[in-house]
């Protein structure tokens, strides 16, 4: 198979006007100009396979939209290769956005003023959708995103998950090969982020759509990515499978223990006791030089167990780690 | 597309209506303080009211029309949409930018100042008797296609400055309105410099004052060549052309808005 997106030392960067502070800041910013050049995104690589679902994380600022800009044909890249679908994005624009589909959470697509269906008729029109193909989709949509309770409403007057299921469904309405999320669960509730996982992992698994999506969510990786991608400050930092990525940089692991009876000393060697409180103890111990069947031998060699747990490091721990330290510089 | 508008617009039923009066109220009494003070000099130039009405009226009407056909590049409002992210959308649609620009919006309530722009008309031909003949109807509508051209490509170029700053609209502004202001006026009245760049810079001179003189049989102080009165549809092509150029250049430098 090849690649859907191939993505070679891609740069972008953007020249920020410098502003003066102080006295008569104003009029110095009128009369001089001083650029200074922002690394939005940084020499990255990585190619994606069709029907891959990656999570792209990274922090506020980190160059994620811009890749996804860049991705999507809104942005012309300042350097590198940058093909998908087997075509340049920015340079293609017309042809290429026919074959994908692409939600900025903050925003919409679809025309403020009318009636959702009358939106995505005419979004069927635009794309030249054939009639049954446009149908099918709608009626598939219709259900799995309980679209029919406002599908007669003015855009306008829609809450914030109802507009993102109207949203992603226009997206999706021309069927294309490849779908953008950008922070598609920004601001939902609970049940309305669910609704939208569900989808996702529908359309991905029973349409074949490639997806990446950009997410501050971590529950949302979690239960949607087998992979994922971390960049920040422009680089990539991590490009890889969602277990590997604790396992590299988990950080360390806890070992919750319940023993039979109340000891008075539970040290072990290995370990170090974060939690004692009756039965129950919580050790914590580092991911590289101590296992945990390492850890369980001794502890059943000295005491009497009732229960053992392995926990790993949630997840937004060990992406804090690798923002906090940069692990891979 | 047009009648998808259509349709958004008459969703706010009141507020068309109330804008719709309200562009024809403020053209009326421009037009109105433009009637009352001319009449006290007799004439602009050796032009008298019926002349100038003439310009004016042309210019009106075709300014009407090309803010109906470019109103999705109005600078301001090309400008808040880019700043909304709303440029983006458009730019992830399978059709040709410039199209989905154009169609973008479509507001009606221009009509009110097409109206006006036909209302001088009308009042013109009440004071001066034109001898009608096909090449002066095709001098007209060649007129009047130039101004959508000229006055079209002067909101392009300053909608692709918004890419940029928002702060330059108002230099931009100085030569649209302040633009379709002059040439209600015969340009033989403005100094030698401002005349200048108006034929060699910005050819504005050809849009309107030519045509003029040409359907109302009027002598030309400047002495341009005799085929100057056909060059407002070439004018307003060539600039038309350029203000593309300009367009797509800024659509390559584009960056967007953060998320």
């Amino acid at each position: 198979m090849t690649p859907i997106i191939r993505v070679n030392k891609l740069s972008k960067h953007f020249k920020v006007r410098k502003h003066h502070r102080g006295r008569l800041a104003a009029l110095r910013n009128l009369t001089t100009r001083q650029y200074r050049t922002v690394k939005a995104v940084d020499e990255i690589s990585f190619e994606l396979m069709p029907g891959e679902l990656v999570g792209y994380l990274g922090p506020n600022g980190a160059g994620k939209s811009t890749t996804i800009k860049m991705l999507t044909g809104l942005l012309v890249p300042t350097s590198g290769e940058l093909e998908v679908n087997g075509m340049l994005p920015w340079k293609q624009r017309t042809r290429y956005v026919r074959d994908i589909g692409a939600v900025f959470g903050q925003r919409t697509t679809l025309w403020w003023d009318l009636p959702v269906i009358e939106s995505f008729d005419l979004l069927g029109t635009i794309y030249k959708v054939p009639e049954k193909d446009f149908q099918r989709s709608l009626d598939e949509f219709r259900q799995l995103l309980s679209l029919d309770e406002f599908i007669n409403t003015p855009v306008r007057s829609l809450s914030l998950g109802q507009r993102m299921r109207a949203d992603i469904c226009a997206a999706l309405l021309h069927n294309p090969k490849l779908l953008f999320l950008d922070e598609p669960t920004i601001g939902l509730d609970v049940v309305a982020k669910e609704r939208i996982r569900q989808f996702i992992q529908h359309i991905n698994q029973v349409r074949g759509t490639t997806v990446v999506l950009t997410t501050h969510d971590l529950s949302d990786v979690e239960k949607l990515c087998q992979r994922v991608m971390v960049i920040d400050e422009g680089k990539l930092l991590y490009n890889g499978q969602l277990d590997a990525l604790a396992d590299r940089f988990g950080g360390d692991r806890h070992l919750l223990v319940e023993m039979t009876e109340e000891y008075e000393n539970v040290e072990i060697e290995g370990a170090q006791v974060i939690a004692h409180q009756g039965h129950r103890v919580t050790y914590q111990f580092p991911r590289h030089s101590t296992t945990a069947s390492e850890l369980i031998g001794r502890l059943s060699e000295r005491y009497r167990i009732r229960d053992l747990e392995v926990r790993e490091p949630a997840l937004e721990e060990t992406i804090r780690r690798i923002y906090e330290e940069r692990l891979l510089k | 597309m047009v009648s998808i508008h259509f349709r958004s617009q008459m969703s706010y039923r009141a507020s068309f209506v109330f804008e719709f009066l309200g562009t024809l109220t403020v053209g009326i009494l421009e037009f109105a303080t433009f009637a009352l003070v001319l009449p006290r000099f007799e004439h602009i130039g050796g032009w008298g009211l019926g002349e100038v009405a003439f310009l004016a009226g042309v210019v009106n009407l075709s300014f009407g029309l090309m803010d109906m056909v470019f109103s999705g590049f109005d600078p301001g409002r090309f400008g808040r949409h880019v700043r909304l992210g709303q440029f983006d959308q458009l730019l992830l649609r399978p059709v040709n930018i410039t199209l989905q620009v154009l169609g973008s919006e479509f507001v009606l309530r221009r009509i009110g100042r097409i109206l006006v722009g036909i209302s001088i008309l009308a009042f013109s031909f009440t004071l001066i008797e034109v001898d009608w003949t096909p090449e002066k109807f095709l001098v007209l509508a060649f007129a009047i296609l130039g101004q959508i051209g000229f006055f079209g490509s002067l909101f392009m170029v300053g909608s692709t400055i918004t890419f940029w700053t928002v702060e330059s609209i108002e230099v931009m502004n100085v030569f649209t309105y302040g633009g379709s202001e002059m040439i209600s006026y015969p340009m033989h009245i403005y100094p030698n410099f401002l005349r200048r760049f108006f034929t060699f810079i910005l050819p504005a001179m050809f849009l309107n004052y030519y045509p003029a003189i040409y359907i109302l049989e009027l002598p030309d102080p400047l002495g341009m060549p005799g085929f100057a009165h056909w060059l407002s549809a070439p004018v307003g092509l060539l600039m038309l052309l350029v203000a593309r150029v300009v367009w797509h250049f800024g659509i390559r430098q584009y960056q967007s808005t953060g998320t």
